[in-house]
């Protein structure tokens, strides 16, 4: 039996641009660079069709390429970022003894936290608290959340130490959670 | 001993968000604990920290935007002049 896949590049736009567009939204928030994403995804495809095995599918082989081309868009911004400039929203969250300030302490939801949310809402504010994320703590989040890559490999590309990656990844968990609460959740 | 084992809720978060991805050290796991048993926001910080991450890998069909024709012309273009 012939498992091979084929390439099909006059049905590329039609069957994936969408997709693909929405899939780099979700990772950079930002309509003129997920379009130049997505163009370039289509366009590196093309060049290197005659490598393409069969082995994956059309689509998850446009994926592949699409999530290299966000990984470097991550490289390329994270060197024209001065890391530490922009004031850190997160510590006023915590009063002079370093315990939560009355305000920003975290309130319940009165949701299941085990449970993921199915409610479209939900997804277009967690998208307005990401993109309000200090621009590092952005990268560091959906690098790990949403690309599943291992710390080392973060590190690597955004060229941050394995200790500045965790204050960055705490303070993304500390800026979205309390975006969330404050916009989400009838708290 | 207790003035050694005190954590402030802003340490406590940062074990939280640490031991979510790895493992921590002993101690550290032992004032994580005992900072849980009396502080009621920070539990909750830990549920939703959870929560968060769960979420934060949705499917991203769910997200209301698309490429306008005029970009996919333009992809288009761009493809064919190519061939």
């Amino acid at each position: 039996m012939d498992n091979k896949h084929t390439l099909h590049p006059d049905n590329w736009i039609t069957n994936y641009s969408d997709a693909l567009y929405k899939y780099t939204m979700m990772r950079v928030n930002d309509a003129g660079i997920a379009e130049d994403i997505v163009q370039e995804t289509f366009l590196s495809a093309w060049r290197n069709k005659d490598n393409y095995k069969g082995e994956a599918s059309e689509k998850n082989w446009l994926y592949t390429i699409c999530k290299n081309k966000i990984i470097d868009h991550y490289r390329k911004k994270s060197t024209s970022i001065i890391q530490y400039a922009e004031a850190d929203a997160t510590s006023s969250m915590f009063d002079d003894v370093e315990h939560w300030t009355k305000e920003d302490a975290p309130k319940e939801w009165g949701v299941n936290y085990n449970q993921t949310v199915e409610k479209k809402e939900f997804y277009s504010i967690l998208e307005k608290c990401k993109s309000k994320l200090q621009q590092m703590q952005q990268s560091v989040f959906v690098m790990k959340y949403l690309e599943d890559l291992d710390t080392e490999e973060i590190c690597k590309v955004l060229g941050i130490t394995t200790s500045n990656y965790w204050v960055l990844i705490h303070r993304a968990k500390l800026g979205l959670r309390n975006c969330l609460e404050k916009n989400w959740v009838n708290v | 001993m207790k003035r050694l084992l005190n954590i402030s809720c802003k340490k406590a978060t940062y074990l939280i968000s640490l031991k979510e991805e790895k493992a921590i050290g002993f101690f550290d796991s032992i004032k994580l604990k005992l900072h849980l048993g009396i502080c009621s926001a920070c539990r909750l910080f830990e549920q939703q920290s959870w929560f968060i991450k769960i979420n934060a890998k949705h499917n991203h069909e769910h997200l209301d935007v698309s490429l306008s024709n005029d970009a996919k012309e333009k992809m288009s273009a761009a493809l064919k002049s190519m061939q």
